[in-house]
């Protein structure tokens, strides 16, 4: 077969190659499943443009802050666009920057390491600033025609948007960056896993601290009235840059204004720069990975004789449940691809339990504070089971439709126990710790009851109600807008129903009230339990 | 076309690839067999700018693999046994991205699409309209292998480049590479299945534990060890001789 001669017509630029590769593999995802195959895939102008009408639409709660001050407003803009952008980029570099399927697609191919970082960071950015500016775009305009504001907001604020969205990518690259070359390949995984949970733990606490603190002053808040520690809160940096260029400029803005342009500054000549070498070291030292040697640790060791052991050998009678749980237990521990999922995508559920433990200790809130806690750790098993549906590995649970069995319901149990067992049971004792360390009061902890007796019943929601059955579905469909509505209603219920049990208390009703959802809650758990045994395996494409 | 000089990888302690030596001229089909953990992909990735060797060099169709990498990538087509696509692109956005990373125009990418779809027996409109995703096993073989050729690089490795292929491809995909090497490539072929190494390539590499067992045409090697097949000649050499004795132990289990 000879190939036909070369005509002279203009070559795609490399980089314009792979900026559009990454782009569409990212909107689109890597697999297939959950898009329509047999038909050209949707655009990509079409996708970002419905990602930045929903994002503006989320963005209009900005209007509520129209009569603030500009550092008010700025305060709650950034510390919004922080949580997203943090959780975003947190949740997604690890793919983009190290995924080794792609190796054998791109690594023998005539493209350097630092040409596809460039491609991959930039397509980063470019998403991570569509959504800041979408999330943004309602107190763009609003930002100029309020009380405070002027032409100059929408300016300066697209400004320090622009610097928060590079300072949040540029923070995240940087961390893998770091962990790659302190610690090297042989500990990267763990390693990351680790450093990204932190850090998007540490950017939901930074994006959810600063407009509660907005809130406690009565919504009013300017720079010079902002406590010192705020300088350690990265969104209040950006704040005080909008403050300072379109606010009153307070001396104290200028302060902080300095240490969003000086410290993204730093961050990204680290990130982008200095160690960028170190990228291209590790694109290459993860391409080298033979199979790992699995460590058969102690803990392994200790699970695989625990499960033979009363008491678990009474809750894992079924011998499918048994190797479910073992299955579960071994992928939350050791593999990374689930891992770097499960974690920062429950450590909202994590974090706000303690920030309403914190509020309702500072406020002396009676038990609201501990009740909304409980609520929010009732969810944590729901939350977690409906991420461990995903894997990368998905075609391998063809093998639980392969054997001999009805329908999803034992693997299902198993899952379930090994969340409840590894996960919610620990975090439990953690919050139960805080708050009695907080109240000094062991009865304080039956605020706690509400949300954790119809943790049983959430934690069945995944299996039952959206067909969760664990480590079966392409991680692109975790995407899937439709997959989170389960979650709401939870969450809605959960915190709805730590409401009534403080009504019920105030109104002297506290244990009726108890008595009442523990009947309803086992009736719901046996009546959940009893029909997923019924469940029959759904059709797959 | 390729020198490999005490070519070696070690992956922490585990000796992966152990000093490999061999030169295969302009021409020549070559099958590279192993059992499996023999270290082949790892040589395979070696040469193929994927890995870095841990010592050694190598030259591909000129170019040191060690200082010249980008060159040596620009000359070599590698058609891996994980035949891994990017499935959320259609066939043509896929290989048209394949081109422009080897700065392929695009008329002239086009172009050589529509003959290797051709050849293959593709339609257009499958290669439009539909995500690799939605494409077989065997069909997205061969976009993998369109991929790899698309470049007309002297150079092409392949690792089991039949795994899915039905009977038609399999034969088309043999004439294929007997008339590239016909041309002056240089083909390097791994895989399991002896039968069609014996038919196809010209001579045989064998390595086992990183290390070079033998070297030589097939029949030349067959007739040396008077092992009748090539298949059962690999067996002899790589310890699995008593592999019938295994299957009858295996069988045992099941009636015990």
């Amino acid at each position: 077969m000879n190939a036909p001669p070369l005509l002279p017509e203009p070559v795609p630029p490399l980089e314009k190659t792979l900026r559009r590769l990454f782009l569409t593999l990212f909107l689109r995802g890597r697999t297939s499943r959950g898009l329509r195959k047999n038909r050209a895939p949707q655009s990509l102008g079409k996708k970002l443009g419905l990602t930045l009408v929903f994002y503006a639409l989320f963005g209009c709660v900005a209007l509520a802050f129209k009569s603030q001050p500009i550092f008010a407003l700025a305060v709650y803009l950034h510390a919004m666009t922080f949580g997203l952008l943090g959780m975003f980029v947190a949740a997604s570099a690890g793919e983009i920057l190290f995924n080794k399927e792609e190796a054998d697609i791109l690594m023998h191919r005539p493209v350097g390491p630092r040409q596809l970082l460039w491609a991959k960071i930039r397509v980063l950015v470019e998403v991570s600033l569509w959504l800041a500016g979408a999330l943004n775009l309602v107190a763009l305009v609003m930002g100029a025609f309020s009380a405070h504001g002027d032409w100059r907001f929408p300016l300066v604020h697209a400004l320090s948007t622009v610097l928060e969205a590079l300072f949040c990518t540029g923070s995240i690259v940087l961390l893998y960056q770091l962990c790659l070359r302190w610690f090297g390949r042989e500990r990267l995984d763990g390693l990351m896993t680790t450093a990204q949970v932190l850090m998007t733990i540490g950017l939901v606490l930074s994006g959810q601290i600063l407009p509660r603190i907005v809130f406690r002053l009565s919504g009013v808040l300017d720079a010079s009235a902002a406590a010192w520690w705020m300088g350690l809160l990265p969104p209040a940096w950006f704040a005080g840059l909008d403050d300072a260029l379109a606010g009153i400029g307070a001396g104290r803005s200028w302060l902080l204004a300095g240490l969003a342009i000086g410290i993204t500054a730093l961050v990204l000549w680290l990130a982008f720069g200095r160690l960028a070498h170190s990228y291209e070291t590790g694109l290459q030292l993860m391409n080298e990975m033979v199979s790992p040697r699995v460590k058969v640790s102690g803990r392994r060791r200790w699970l695989s004789v625990l499960v033979e052991l009363p008491p678990l050998s009474w809750w894992l009678r079924d011998p499918v449940s048994r190797s479910s749980f073992l299955l579960t237990a071994a992928y939350m521990m050791r593999d990374r691809d689930v891992k770097l999922r499960l974690y920062p995508g429950i450590a909202p559920m994590l974090v706000f339990p303690f920030i309403f433990l914190l509020q309702g200790h500072s406020r002396g809130d009676g038990g609201f504070g501990l009740a909304m806690s409980g609520a929010y750790a009732g969810l944590i098993p729901l939350l977690a089971l409906n991420l461990l549906q995903y894997s990368q590995q998905w075609q391998a649970s063809d093998v639980f439709r392969v054997a001999p069995m009805m329908g999803p319901g034992a693997i299902c149990h198993g899952a379930r126990r090994a969340v409840l067992l590894f996960l919610t049971l620990p975090l439990l004792l953690v919050f139960a710790a805080v708050g009695l360390a907080l109240r000094h009061d062991p009865s304080q902890l039956m605020w706690l009851l509400p949300g954790l007796v119809v943790l049983p019943v959430y934690a069945m929601i995944p299996s039952r109600l959206s067909g969760a059955v664990p480590l079966s579905v392409p991680t692109e469909e975790a995407k899937s807008a439709g997959r989170g509505l389960w979650m709401m209603l939870a969450m809605f219920s959960s915190m709805g129903l730590a409401g009534l049990a403080v009504w019920a208390h105030y109104e002297g009703l506290f244990w009726q009230f108890m008595v009442g959802e523990v009947i309803v809650a086992v009736v719901a758990y046996f009546w959940m339990r009893q029909s997923l045994a019924k469940v029959c395996w759904r059709a797959i494409d | 076309m390729i020198s490999a000089v005490q070519l070696t990888k070690r992956f922490g302690t585990q000796l992966a690839v152990d000093g490999l030596s061999f030169e295969i001229p302009g021409g020549q089909i070559v099958g590279f067999l192993g059992p499996n953990g023999a270290g082949k992909s790892t040589t395979l990735k070696m040469l193929t700018g994927m890995i870095a060797p841990t010592s050694g060099s190598a030259t591909i169709a000129g170019f040191d693999l060690l200082t010249q990498t980008l060159e040596v990538k620009k000359n070599v087509g590698f058609v891996p046994d994980s035949g891994a696509v990017f499935e959320s692109l259609t066939g043509l956005e896929y290989l048209e991205m394949v081109a422009a990373l080897y700065g392929i125009p695009q008329n002239a990418a086009r172009l050589r699409i529509k003959q290797f779809i051709q050849f293959f027996d593709l339609s257009f409109e499958t290669l439009t309209d539909k995500l690799l995703g939605a494409y077989s096993k065997g069909m997205r073989r061969k976009v993998v292998i369109t991929s790899a050729l698309l470049h007309n690089p002297p150079v092409v490795f392949f690792d089991e480049p039949l795994d899915g292929l039905d009977a038609n491809a399999a034969v088309g995909f043999k004439a294929l590479i007997q008339t590239l090497a016909r041309e002056g490539k240089t083909i390097v072929y791994s895989s399991h299945v002896l039968d069609v190494v014996e038919r196809v390539c010209h001579r045989v590499i064998i390595i086992d534990k990183g290390k070079l067992l033998l070297d030589g045409k097939p029949e030349e090697l067959v007739a040396t060890h008077q092992s009748g097949t090539l298949e059962k000649l690999f067996t002899q050499i790589t310890g699995g001789a008593e592999l019938e004795q295994r299957a009858e132990d295996f069988a045992k289990t099941f009636r015990a």
